[in-house]
């Protein structure tokens, strides 16, 4: 074997070279130099994939799962765990609540039950209501949001939830402010009809539903800016 | 037919097995995808198509190899359903940095973007090998290819991730 041959082998497995490879190492002061350091540099990239795991739900009793499931995509995660004796084995296995798809969805459902909140309308809803219900979830404005119509403390995947709608130049949007809900990254999404928005805030985020993109965008520039996560 | 993930015994049993494999068939997953997110939707489906099917398993000894295969199809199904854009590398790493640990070293940080800016042929055989600990002949036969392929795409890996991380080129190293 040659330093070339030897060089491209341990190119492709510093860890196992093979026998012939370290016989040349062992012989070749270069080569060997060069495996040394193939294989600390294979040290650093198996540090570099390593990355951070997201730890599953904790095991919550079957129940509570189930008495928030309203969806199709939720009940056949639940149903799953249901079918286990206690619901703990699969539930353990499981990240959260579901993927963002299934939080988008569970948004759109949650706005649609409250429907006739999504009017365009001049009159503002009581800014000692508001201020009560984003305090309640240890969120407090520190600035405009724009014209706030309508408030309401929501029950939404097992937790309590400001859930607002919000005036744009275009209509209303809803905004549900989500502590547990972890949004690490702002997506968008278009779920029946509505377009939406998952933005990062906070340590969890906001989910953003109105008629079109342009007027989520503005809502979700205007609102966020404007709370403030405390605790 | 042996079924050793058959009944509640085999049940518990998978669980743990998929309990220890899960970190690494995250990881294996967000480096498919470079998306955390994705990486997360793609496990989670993964993990419930491979509950249903635990009892066609007949070796004990082959599931993380069957779970990766699983994780693969489930991100090139997610994939071509979505069609992620195009994200500039710089943004994909910058999106990661606050989940990166402080204590991570400044040479970890320069590696993962430099894989990161690999293309998918080179870097998923990388992720295979190192990550997952899978010799070259698994990492062909789960590719389709041949093991000359496989062990010509490390060697390529390597060499590019050595180039930037500031490595200079060495007498008489060639492309392979």
């Amino acid at each position: 074997m040659n330093c070339l041959e030897f060089r491209r082998a341990a190119g492709a497995e510093p860890m196992r070279p093979g026998v012939e490879a370290e016989r040349h190492a062992a012989d070749c002061a270069p080569c060997a130099a060069h495996l040394a350091e193939l294989r600390a540099m294979d040290d650093t990239i198996l540090a570099a994939l390593r990355v951070d795991v997201p730890v599953p739900a904790a095991a919550r009793p079957v129940a509570a799962r189930t008495a928030v499931a309203a969806l199709a995509d939720r009940r056949r995660w639940y149903a799953f765990a249901a079918s286990i004796a206690g619901g703990v084995i699969l539930g353990s296995l499981l990240w959260t609540s579901g993927t963002r798809a299934a939080l988008a969805r569970d948004a759109v459902a949650h706005m649609q039950h409250e429907a006739a909140s999504m009017v365009k309308t001049g009159i503002p809803a009581d800014r000692g209501a508001v201020d009560d219900a984003l305090a309640r979830d240890g969120v407090r404005l520190r600035g405009d949001p724009g014209l706030v119509t309508y408030v309401m403390s929501c029950r939404f995947r097992g937790h309590t939830v400001p859930h607002l709608v919000v005036q744009t130049s275009g209509g209303p949007v809803t905004v549900l402010v989500l502590r547990d809900e972890r949004i690490r990254r702002t997506t968008k999404f278009h779920e029946q009809g509505y377009a939406g928005s998952l933005v990062r805030s906070g340590p969890g985020g906001l989910a953003i539903i109105g008629a079109t993109d342009a007027q989520v965008a503005e809502a979700a520039a205007r609102v966020n800016a404007a709370l403030e996560w405390v605790g | 037919m042996n079924a050793p993930f058959a009944g509640k015994h085999g049940e518990t049993a998978f669980a743990r097995l998929c309990e220890e494999l899960r970190p690494d068939l995250f990881r294996f997953a967000f480096w498919l995808a470079r998306d955390r997110h994705v990486a997360e939707d793609v496990v989670q489906e993964a993990m419930l198509r491979a509950w249903r099917s635990r009892e066609s398993l007949d070796d004990s000894s082959s599931v993380k190899a069957w779970l990766l295969t699983i994780v693969r199809r489930e991100h090139a199904r997610l994939y071509e359903r979505k069609r992620h854009e195009t994200v500039p590398v710089d943004d994909l790493v910058n999106d990661e940095s606050p989940e990166l640990a402080v204590s991570e070293r400044r040479e970890v940080l320069d590696m993962r973007r430099a894989i990161f800016a690999l293309e998918p042929d080179y870097r998923e055989p990388l992720v295979m090998q190192v990550l997952m600990g899978f010799t070259t002949d698994e990492i062909a036969r789960e590719l389709g290819l041949t093991q000359g392929a496989v062990l010509t795409r490390l060697f390529r890996a390597r060499q590019q991730l050595r180039r930037a991380m500031g490595a200079t080129g060495t007498a008489g190293e060639e492309d392979a």
